[in-house]
């Protein structure tokens, strides 16, 4: 049974009468209980799996209509709704909590009976970028053991790279789905805002954050956004795509576009191996008929800081409902005064979630919001125009989806700023509600690097087709797990 | 620049207890002092532009009646409340 195939052949494979769901599941189920020690994608595993997978061959068996994922296995970021089971939002706060409804994306899925095989490792409440930040523990990257995966989705781009399942849905505020892509050599896709449903998604930084697909292959990305995608009526921020199929024409290729280089992502930040990756992407994106041109987009230097004042100031309105009262954990309220019970109950919180809390609280408070939160939206609404001007000019545009090549762990927890730095290229497409893609491009010392491309709202199907035509120029090795 | 006191006073006010001391409190100083680089984006004439989202759209507002074994699980629940602890007289 071979675990390493795309969504898209798996389809073909269980449509060839090849394999069976069962079988493909209860393999899948086998290497996440042999390999799963050493990399920790996985906070829960889906114990009813293998089960659900026969009663999809059995349907197929029957020739009933089965849904477009024919029992494929798909792990989910513990911070979407799955019913009945638990969403720990890798919190301590949440350990317990037991979703009681399905996020949309979930239920979109279900009835194309894609099967969930667990709920994957993320850091705490999506904040931070190396899964370091999870209470239940690190995962690891699988090209390298001692080098972090990524983050926040670490787990879902971990168990796809390391073939623990076919397909993984993660969650992107300022990178959580491409930066953990980018580290394992996985593809990650954060959509236009809007065009995925939030509702079920815990949220973080409501005006910024996306779900979107981690996969094998871009056309296994245009495959799952097609399953996600369009309006729903439980968030008003969902657009009506009119159900555009974005993988038709994916193979369209990039003829006569014009591609910016966007010049502050490739600064004094950018390490030798990472510069040197793009300007082969580059040279490889000409070579296919694309005209590459260099352009600034000014505020790009001050995105970092906006993005953090921003969604911390989020977070910080978004988390107050963990008071034990709305949300919270099993906690007698005797011998406590309400504040101090609140506060105590409170304490659940790791020191990341907590910091950012307090910065939330800081940041907009009267006193403070002029020289912050209210700079940071001017940043942001500069940083839009700024980008609207120079999609008149370009088709898309190009960096790396990280300016370094994955680190150690411990190696930047103790440093938020250098932590926060590594967030410079891909804030941008949060801020703006561009949709954004890291594909796998390159690998230096045995670590993978991911290159990014943005495009205009709404053009997402464009920004697949020229993810494709990337993606067909690259062969990278075999990842040693 | 920020203080420790005002960092102290915004943890109280966000109810998260900084009983790790200098975990917290250098932290986040060093987090909002990057924050400065803001003063020099020349943003101060910037409008703040908003994004405008369709109410037509919302769904019914109409009751959606739920499991009630929720409600049940809650170790709180009495009767028709759920207790909280008391407020400070």
């Amino acid at each position: 049974m071979n675990l390493k195939i795309s969504a898209l052949e798996y389809v073909q494979e269980i449509q060839n009468g090849n394999i069976s769901a069962e079988d493909y599941v209860a393999k899948t189920l086998e290497r996440i209980q042999i390999i799963d020690d050493k990399l920790h994608a996985f906070l829960s595993v889906n114990e009813k799996a293998v089960e659900q997978a026969q009663q999809i061959d059995k349907k197929i068996k029957s020739g009933d209509e089965v849904g477009a994922c024919f029992g494929m296995p798909i792990s989910i970021k513990d911070n979407l709704c799955i019913k009945g089971s638990k969403t720990t939002c890798a919190s301590k706060m949440l350990e317990d909590f037991v979703a009681p409804y399905d996020a949309t994306v979930i239920t979109k899925l279900k009835q194309q009976d894609a099967i969930f095989m667990g709920k994957v490792n993320m850091d705490e409440f999506a904040m931070g970028l190396t899964t370091e930040f999870s209470a239940f523990g690190p995962s690891s990257n699988p090209w390298n053991t001692d080098y972090v995966p990524g983050g926040s989705s670490g787990g879902s781009a971990v168990s796809v790279s390391a073939f623990e399942c076919v397909a993984s849905l993660g969650s992107d505020t300022g990178g959580s789905v491409r930066n953990p892509a980018s580290f394992c050599s996985v593809v990650g896709y954060k959509p236009t805002y809007g065009l995925v449903s939030r509702y079920g998604l815990i949220s973080y930084s409501n005006s910024i954050e996306q779900i979107g697909p981690l996969t094998r292959t871009v056309k296994d990305t245009a495959f799952m956004l097609n399953l996600i995608s369009g309006f729903d009526s439980n968030d008003n921020t969902t657009i009506n795509n009119q159900d555009q199929d974005y993988l038709s024409g994916i193979d369209s290729g990039i003829e006569g576009k014009k591609i910016g280089i966007i010049k502050e992502m490739l600064g004094d930040g950018t390490s030798a191996e990472v510069l040197s990756a793009t300007k082969e992407a580059i040279s490889r994106m000409e070579s296919l008929g694309a005209i590459c041109e260099e352009v600034s987009l000014d505020m790009v230097k001050y995105s970092v800081a906006a993005y953090y004042t921003i969604t911390a100031t989020e977070a910080g309105s978004n988390l107050a409902r963990y008071d034990n009262l709305r949300y919270g954990y099993d906690f007698s309220v005797e011998g406590y005064e309400f504040n101090s019970y609140i506060t105590k109950a409170r304490q659940k919180f790791g020191p990341e979630v907590s910091r950012r809390i307090i910065i939330g609280g800081f940041v907009p408070s009267s006193g403070q919001a002029g020289k912050y939160f209210l700079k940071a939206l001017k940043v942001k609404s500069k940083l839009t125009r700024e980008i609207s001007e120079t999609f008149k000019k370009f088709d898309l545009l190009i960096a790396p989806t990280v300016p370094v090549l994955p680190f150690k762990k411990g190696e930047k927890i103790d440093d938020p700023v250098a932590l926060f730095q590594v967030d410079i290229n891909t804030v941008t497409a949060n801020l703006t509600g561009r949709p954004s893609i890291s594909v796998p491009f390159a690998m230096s010392n045995g670590l993978p690097i991911g290159m990014q491309l943005i495009a205009d709202s709404n053009q997402d199907k464009l920004l697949l087709q020229a993810a494709h035509a990337l993606e067909q120029t690259v062969t990278l090795p075999e990842i040693p797990i | 620049m920020v203080t420790s006191e005002e960092i102290e006073r915004v943890s109280k006010l966000m109810k998260i207890d900084i009983h790790d001391h200098r975990e917290y409190v250098d932290k986040v100083h060093a987090m909002i002092d990057f924050f400065d680089v803001l003063d020099s984006a020349g943003v101060d004439s910037e409008e703040i532009s908003m994004q405008e989202i369709s109410i037509s759209n919302l769904r019914k507002d109409e009751h959606v009646p739920f499991d009630e074994n929720l409600i049940k699980n809650l170790n709180h629940y009495k009767g028709t409340y759920v207790r909280a602890p008391k407020m400070s007289s």
